[in-house]
């Protein structure tokens, strides 16, 4: 397969934006005190009421780092429509030989906080398509996606950057 | 619940020790809490298909226990502005998650009194997460 054909249909593409999707979840605190169960996250903002009514935010906020946790998709009923712009970028790579697929960085930057009854929605950018690179993992292509969430009021919760490398397995690699 | 204040910060300050055990519970738990489902977090034979040799944490989770790590030393006044994470080995059940840190970066900007940690989790197979992460913290009689 030449890569280079694929390549420049995907650079062609950065830019492309999906919808705002709306999130199946609310903010709520089950969601919150559960993450911090399993974190083992004691920061009393998010779970005990008496000492986040008195802080600046006046009541429980979620853990911001949480946020992809109201975006990932449902086990039931299956997502339906048209895939966003990354992983379609990701499927072309597969087809094209790069299915050894491995996320390397990850930024999310934090503007107003979650809190419960939120109701979040977020849209998936195709940010960057590299040109081929030889990394220890293997040779291949990074693809980042810029997902972006707001609340109800329009107001940007977070915008995440999201890159993985998609390469052709055979030499080094890892699950 | 104390916080720390920026005015008793330094630059090249380290930041406390942080371990712990990374259980089959631990893998499976956070990855539902972040809801995630995909079968390589919680089928051991589907990792072992995907060609991992067993579960292993999910992304999600991994940002997790970052952002608990540094507000668990900054206290709860310290709020979270943006973390970067680079990934690198996958952290298996059996497996002791460690990690560290210092104060890079000690600021003013956008009204808010701020510091740039470095940080890094480890596990025996080598470095897992590293990166670093901006703060907002609060200042003395304010």
């Amino acid at each position: 397969m030449d890569m280079s054909g694929v390549l420049e249909e995907l650079q062609a593409m950065v830019g492309q934006e999906s919808e705002l999707q709306l999130c199946k979840d609310d903010v709520n605190k089950a969601m919150i005190r559960h993450w911090c169960e399993a974190m083992e996250d004691g920061n009393p903002l998010y779970t005990d009421e008496a000492y986040a009514k008195q802080s600046k935010y006046g009541g429980i906020i979620a853990p911001p780092q949480m946020v992809q946790a109201y975006s990932t998709p449902p086990l039931w009923p299956k997502k339906e429509g048209e895939p966003d712009p990354f992983a379609k970028a990701v499927k072309r790579m597969a087809d094209a030989g790069c299915f050894g697929i491995v996320a390397t960085t990850t930024t999310q930057e934090y503007f107003v906080p979650m809190r419960p009854g939120d109701q979040l929605r977020f849209k998936v950018k195709l940010a960057a398509v590299s040109p081929e690179k030889t990394t220890r993992i293997g040779t291949g292509h990074f693809v980042t996606a810029e997902y972006t969430y707001v609340n109800q009021k329009d107001e940007v919760v977070c915008v995440q950057s999201f890159t993985v490398l998609t390469f052709k397995p055979g030499a080094a690699g890892r699950a | 619940m104390k916080s720390l204040y920026w005015d008793d910060l330094e630059e090249g300050d380290e930041l406390p020790a942080f371990s712990r055990e990374i259980t089959r519970t631990t893998i499976v738990a956070t990855a539902i809490a972040s809801r995630d489902f995909q079968p390589v977090h919680h089928d051991h034979e589907a990792a072992q298909r995907e060609g991992a040799k067993d579960i292993f944490l999910n992304i999600l989770s991994t940002g997790g226990f970052v952002g608990r790590y540094l507000t668990d030393w900054s206290g709860p006044e310290g709020e979270l502005r943006k973390i970067t994470i680079k990934l690198g080995a996958t952290v298996f059940p059996g497996d002791t998650l460690t990690a560290g840190g210092k104060v890079v970066k000690k600021y003013e900007e956008e009204g808010e009194h701020r510091v740039d940690v470095e940080y890094h989790f480890s596990v025996a197979m080598g470095p897992h997460a590293w990166g670093s992460a901006t703060m907002a913290l609060p200042v003395k009689g304010k």
